[in-house]
């Protein structure tokens, strides 16, 4: 338990930060709705004239944007963005600090199974990350609530939202894996930034290239806005492949922590 | 019993050597001096012992223990403060000893209590923050974690870095009262004067390997010490060419050498030179293995 209240103080702060950040972004951005549908067939037209390509980089489906849950799917995309930025700072900096703050030798020469100390960790990043949820979903909800014309069904809306959660569960993971995979993380921003933007811009390619296999590839392609709104559900498929993604890195990072040598830091 | 035994305790990083066939056994009680020079394997060993590392192969056990299978059994009883002391630079002083007492299965109020009584004995700030400590007093940080749970077995990885004198001293003789209540202690250095203050046995690492284990005694008997002279004439290399003498340079009037043996001996060679300057140091490590140990093995 100590670890796991030590690590949940420790970022607590930044945790605070996020999840104020991202409802701001959700709060704004659902102030903007009205203004979207006060002319829907102005603003379609407009849209309409973006070259086709763009419209696909944008991921602006014109069929679904002018309802209340296309328009949160479209602004949920960035928030899932950064929550992918958050997610992976979490799962690499939570493992990697002790190596960075040469702290591994005080925590791992205490009586304390380093299995233990993983899952502790692990724990508190999940925990984190769930509160930010939690927060962030509350918040979209009541000004969702606030904005939309007609009543708002629960089971699609939060359908939409638990994708953040979702996405972000892979970059924790991958995260998670990366700390215990490089040797010495200098900045767990220099690791996070370009991994996560390298699989968004690879889910972009695929968007314009219109090409169906570029979704198993990107996290931020598994759950489609448009699939959810119709179906009311997740994509099987991907639901099954990102347990897999999660269970493999996770078991990586453990069975990688467990045999390691923590080198003298010198 | 003995409180450490390795048996052919072997670890590569790689390809480059750690520790080759290390054999070593710490009883109960006994004060044990780790002494080699830098990179010779002492942290490996030690490092290996607290379950940091894992052993290319051979095998180490700690209270009758694996050290690989029951780590964190026997790290219960283990105090370790190793030779450069990284915390937690967000923390305050206070808050890190409570987060190092929350891993022990110890009454926390004992430890507490003695986590005030050691910090006012090392007259430290328990308020401040981490990151405003100064290197020292990092280092009486160290100590109180290390210390504070009344471990069975103290592990120094070259403790004194750091320490002032003054310190060093409080700190040996709180090493000293811990060994009186019973604990073990393994001390790592490679200043020869250091582990000939407190430890009553020492075995002698070189190149990963151990070369000798000898009592302190021994090594205070066979006490090596460098000698420089500056005589008055032209120096005369006869006189010094008895034994125990070695590594003899005589350059005009100046005269070096190490000798090793009873210090009658060459105090009695010195009252016949016409001296105008004497100096007598430790030698450092390096010298004394170049000496008497590498000769020794040679042999």
């Amino acid at each position: 338990m100590n670890v796991f209240l030590r690590e949940l103080r420790a970022y607590r702060k930044s945790a605070i930060i996020w999840a104020g950040s991202l409802s701001g972004v959700i709060i704004v951005f659902m102030a903007l709705y009205p203004a979207f549908t006060q002319d829907v067939e102005a603003t379609k037209e407009i849209l309409s004239q973006f070259p086709e390509a763009m419209r696909a980089a944008l991921n602006l489906s014109l069929g679904n944007f002018f309802t209340i849950y296309g328009f949160y799917g479209y602004l949920l995309s960035f928030a899932i963005l950064a929550g992918a930025i958050q997610a992976m700072n979490l799962g690499t900096g939570v493992l990697a600090k002790e190596v960075s703050g040469k702290t591994a030798d005080f925590l791992l020469s205490k009586p304390v199974a380093r299995s233990r100390v993983v899952s502790a960790k692990l724990a508190a990043v999940l925990t984190i990350l769930i509160a930010t949820n939690v927060a962030v979903s509350a918040v979209a909800y009541l000004s969702a609530l606030s904005v939309a014309e007609e009543p708002l069904e629960l089971a699609t809306f939060f359908l939409l939202t638990s994708t953040l959660l979702l996405v972000q569960l892979i970059f924790l993971a991958l995260g998670a894996m990366f700390a215990v995979l490089i040797p010495k993380v200098k900045s767990v921003v220099s690791v996070s930034l370009p991994t996560v933007f390298a699989f968004y811009i690879v889910g972009m390619i695929g968007e314009v290239l219109e090409n169906e296999n570029f979704r198993y590839v990107s996290p931020f392609k598994f759950y489609d806005t448009n699939y959810i709104i119709t179906n009311v559900s997740l994509e099987g498929t991907y639901v099954i492949l990102e347990a897999a993604i999660v269970v493999v890195a996770i078991g990586l990072c453990y069975w990688i922590y467990l045999k390691k040598d923590v080198r003298a830091s010198a | 019993m003995n409180v450490i035994e390795t048996t052919k305790l072997t670890k590569y990083y790689g390809k480059s050597r750690g520790i080759i066939d290390v054999d070593m056994t710490v009883e109960e009680g006994e004060i044990y001096g780790f002494i080699g020079p830098n990179g010779a394997g002492k942290s490996t060993t030690i490092r290996t012992l607290l379950g940091l590392i894992y052993p290319t192969s051979g095998s180490a056990t700690v209270f009758g223990k694996d050290c690989i299978k029951h780590g964190p059994e026997i790290r219960q009883s283990v105090g370790y403060l190793p030779s450069e002391v990284f915390y937690y630079d967000d923390m305050r002083v206070m808050d890190l000893l409570k987060y190092s007492a929350s891993f022990y299965d110890k009454d926390r109020k004992v430890i507490e209590t003695r986590i005030k009584y050691l910090a006012e004995m090392f007259d430290l700030d328990l308020k401040k923050k981490i990151d405003d400590l100064s290197y020292g007093n990092k280092k009486k940080v160290g100590i109180i974690q290390g210390l504070a749970h009344e471990p069975k077995l103290i592990i120094l990885d070259e403790p004194t870095g750091g320490l002032d004198p003054l310190i060093q001293q409080q700190f040996f003789n709180l090493l000293r009262e811990e060994n009186g209540k019973g604990a073990t202690i393994l001390f790592s250095s490679h200043i020869l004067s250091e582990v000939q203050k407190l430890c009553d046995r020492v075995a002698i690492i070189k190149d990963g390997t151990i070369i000798r284990v000898e009592q302190i005694r021994t090594l205070l008997e066979n006490s090596t010490k460098r000698f420089t002279l500056e005589l008055a004439g032209v120096a005369d290399p006869a006189p010094f060419a008895v034994n125990g003498v070695s590594d003899l340079a005589v350059a005009g009037s100046s005269v070096s050498f190490l000798f090793r043996g009873h210090m009658n001996d060459v105090t009695r060679i010195l009252a016949g030179q016409d001296l105008v300057d004497l100096l007598v140091e430790e030698p450092d490590l390096e010298e004394i293995f170049m000496h008497y140990y590498h000769k020794e093995d040679g042999q």
